[in-house]
């Protein structure tokens, strides 16, 4: 305990994972950066034994069980890593937990790709957002915006990710989604 | 897979004290807090090398976010110098190699106990409150599980009881910190037990503010741009603490949250609270944008 | 205003360490393992509180604080927070615990017999005073019995299910991996089993005690009868990587079992168990165990009461926070009462 301590590299990229993410989700719809591009990156800062995870993507399937996460139907997990381009997709997320107004923390986090800055208009609005925002959001089927606010009743609900690269942007439950 | 990407050579302890379980807890629960602004989540919470009630949450929050980057700020009652800030910046800096700071503009991490610093907060800066008591409804209702149920329903008509009953005997709202506040609209919080003067601060910042209760093993968040809007009743308007026309036996500061101290005399004298602040002004070094002006809020 | 002098704060904390530990003296290895030797009893309640069966650690912890518990307790449960878990031992039962002592208040005898083993229980309590005064006393050695008890026991409530007056626990089997853990999980409520028993086993020995004799003087609705108290050493089975399953060596544990004849028909059980022997802590948590069902919120004997609060590194580091400054909240509620006294002044003013 005498000498300065250094992390190791591990423990520096899911630091600065998490430090993507964090502000991803208090500033709702700014891009944020993380060290390196993918999925795994997240996986890698957030999961262990304690967590369920699912995944449509069979190549995540072996990082995700190496975190010690349990993998598990999409139902009954606390970390989705999906693809959310085709209605088919956004149908199964409907089944996602959402948590109570009890334990809101039950709502899962849902990890998906998607093309920032090209796409369907959004705007945004909601804690995090100094007034409004607006973005633009591809690659994600059109009808997940009203599936979003099916499943999001507040405080219940899920936080999603979108990854592009290393880009990420957050979409807690709490921001109202306007289309256009 | 091999053998290797599953084990790590053995270490004394983590870097940042806190074992990657334990962070990786941490991480998802700020997260959620994020997520639903003002709302309790429970977490585990970890033992940590200082006494549960001396910040151990606000210590497990830091670690949590701390590299060797970071530079941070740690304070009680205002100052950086009083002995249990003193001990928590020496234990974060020794266990993350972490730059420490006394002023506030330079921090990028600033922990507190019971106040929030008077210089404007940053969008890079991140404000973690110690929390002794996470629950708000705790004086009306002390059996936890009620509690929760009652954020649950947004049933708060027993703590707007409870501060009509005050205005009633008393003339006045008789909370002094802690002041009951919604956030977002749905969850009343309790503000850790900043005063009055601190809670503003909290409501629109430009800052993330992350509120940790380790012997209680609850954290919530006030997010920037959130609402944090005081529980008033629309006839008596929040009132922060008559300070405003204080004035710095030291360095003859007004207009900011004063520590007042009792003289032999039957008089008392003040001092800023903000330590460093108060240090800046004696310096007479600028200090950085205030929150509050002459006395006066200003967002 | 010594308290927060500018900038002597560093230097304050500096030297009250520095003068807590030159009054206790050099920690040496010699003096860790006499603590050892000598207060097994200490170490076993340190060992169960903290969670941490390592009696070695124990004695440093004890003499680095020099026998303050509640401060060896957190240098514990802080050393072990940081540990990895590197397996998860098979549960224990009670017919394959090496048993050391054995008793139960509900029958004259038991299948198996009553062990009185080692117990201070019918000794008279007479300081050896002759020790101060430069004798030395020495132990009388124990008479062998002619037939040795046998080192495992059937549980007394196996045959009292077997005679329907204890409900068989109606509990689905759980994967070793899956048993909730309290220490990588909040505690809420109602709890899971698993977290009230943790719980229990981790609580304050005095803490427990207190509620305990609380619910036993009439503040819980259910007079305990020990149904079956052990003290014994469990095997901690572990898994190599190939598979087989080894003991990696054995742990004290003391458990006690409480029954009360108010149930619906059957017997009702109250259970507490922990590392280390511990006689009066289990009893006093398995009575508070066995009270808690339908208990009123804010009873002694309500779980949540009785958990939250027998925590011992919660509750006795919030209680010593009350030493730290709380003049900014102090000043906070000040200026509502003065201006409240200013207020009422003006109101009673003669017209």
């Amino acid at each position: 305990m005498q000498t300065a301590p250094h992390p190791d590299a591990r423990e520096q990229r899911d630091n600065a994972s998490f430090h993507a993410l964090m502000r991803a989700l208090s500033r709702p719809g700014t891009v944020q950066k993380l060290p390196e591009p993918g999925a795994v990156l997240i996986a890698a800062a957030l999961l262990d034994r304690e967590c369920r995870a699912y995944t449509d993507d069979a190549a995540l399937e072996v990082p995700l069980r190496q975190t010690g996460a349990a993998l598990v139907p999409l139902t009954e997990a606390d970390h989705l890593f999906v693809t959310l381009g085709s209605a088919a997709a956004v149908t199964a997320l409907g089944a996602a937990e959402v948590g109570s107004f009890l334990y809101p923390d039950g709502g899962a986090t849902v990890i998906a790709p998607a093309r920032i800055g090209e796409g369907a208009q959004l705007t945004l609005t909601g804690p995090g957002i100094d007034g409004r925002l607006s973005l633009q959001l591809g690659d994600l089927h059109p009808s997940l915006w009203e599936a979003r606010r099916r499943l999001c009743r507040y405080p219940e609900g899920i936080d999603l990710f979108f990854i592009d690269g290393a880009r990420v942007i957050g979409l807690p439950r709490s921001t109202a989604v306007q289309e256009g | 897979m091999s053998l290797d990407t599953l084990t790590r050579p053995w270490k004394a302890f983590s870097y940042g004290f806190l074992d990657a379980s334990a962070k990786r807890e941490m991480r998802r629960k700020i997260l959620k807090a994020i997520a639903v602004p003002g709302c309790q989540m429970p977490y585990a919470s970890r033992e940590v090398p200082i006494a549960r009630g001396w910040g151990t949450g606000g210590l497990q929050a830091t670690l949590t976010l701390v590299n060797p980057g970071s530079v941070v700020k740690v304070i009680d009652q205002g100052a950086d110098d009083s002995v249990n800030a003193a001990s928590i910046r020496r234990f974060i800096a020794r266990v993350s190699g972490a730059a420490t700071t006394l002023d506030t503009v330079q921090a990028t991490i600033i922990q507190s106990r019971h106040r929030v610093p008077e210089e404007k907060l940053r969008a890079d800066q991140v404000l973690v409150l110690q929390v002794p008591n996470p629950e708000p409804l705790r004086p009306v209702e002390p059996n936890m599980s009620v509690a929760r149920q009652m954020h649950a329903d947004a049933d708060y008509g027993r703590m707007w009881l409870q501060l009509y009953e005050q205005i009633v005997r008393s003339g006045r709202v008789m909370q002094g910190a802690s002041y009951p506040s919604l956030v977002n609209g749905r969850h009343v919080m309790t503000p850790s037990p900043i005063p009055r003067w601190d809670v503003p601060k909290l409501n629109m910042a430009k800052h993330l503010t992350i509120l940790s209760a380790g012997r209680e093993k609850r954290l919530f968040a006030v997010p920037p741009f959130t609402r944090v809007e005081p529980l008033v009743f629309d006839d008596v308007p929040y009132r922060v603490e008559d300070h405003a026309g204080l004035t710095c036996h030291r360095s003859g500061a007004r207009g900011v949250f004063m520590n007042e101290i009792p003289q032999e005399d039957g008089t008392s004298l003040h001092e800023v609270s903000d330590s460093q602040l108060g240090v800046k002004l004696l310096n007479g070094e600028a200090p950085g944008e205030m929150w509050y002006r002459d006395g006066v809020f200003r967002p | 205003m010594a308290y927060v002098a500018t900038r002597g704060g560093e230097r304050a904390i500096e030297q009250a360490e520095r003068l807590y530990r030159a009054q206790m003296g050099e920690v040496t290895p010699a003096r860790v393992a006499e603590i050892e030797r000598a207060l097994p009893s200490l170490i076993d309640r340190v060992m169960g509180e903290a969670s941490l069966y390592a009696p070695d650690l124990a004695a440093l912890a004890l003499a680095q604080s020099g026998g303050d518990l509640y401060e060896a307790l957190l240098l514990l449960r802080a050393w072990r927070s940081t540990q990895p878990r590197l397996q998860i031992a098979a549960p224990v039962t009670q017919d394959r615990m090496l048993t050391h002592r054995r008793i139960s208040a509900a029958f004259k005898d038991i299948p198996g017999g009553q062990i009185l083993g080692p117990t201070l229980d019918y000794s008279h309590r007479l300081l050896a005073t002759e020790v101060v005064q430069g004798e030395t006393f020495t132990p009388v050695p124990v008479e062998k019995a002619a037939n040795p008890a046998p080192a495992c026991h059937p549980s007394l409530a196996a045959w009292q299910q077997a005679q329907g007056l204890v409900a068989a626990p109606s509990l689905a089997p759980v994967d070793r991996d899956s048993i909730p853990d309290l220490t990588k999980e909040p505690l809420l409520f109602p709890a899971k089993r698993a977290h009230t028993l943790q719980s229990l086993a981790r609580a304050d020995t005095g803490g427990v005690l207190a509620l305990g004799y609380s619910a036993m003087r009439g503040y819980g609705n259910a007079h305990p009868t020990v149904n079956e108290l052990r003290l014994s050493e469990a095997e901690v089975i572990v898994r190599h990587p190939n598979g087989t399953e080894f003991s990696a060596g054995r742990v004290k544990t003391s458990q006690a079992e409480v029954v009360t004849t108010k149930g619906q028909g059957t017997l009702r059980l109250g259970f507490c168990a922990t590392l280390g022997w511990n006689e009066v802590k289990t009893i006093a948590g398995a009575t508070l165990d066995l009270n808690a069902p339908g208990a009123p919120k804010g009873s002694p004997v309500n779980e949540e009461f009785f958990l939250y609060h027998t925590e011992p590194v919660e509750s006795s580091g919030f209680c010593i926070h009350f030493k730290l400054p709380h003049y900014v909240t102090f000043q906070s509620s000040l200026d509502a009462l003065r201006d409240a006294k200013a207020q009422r002044n003006k109101t009673e003013e003669p017209a």
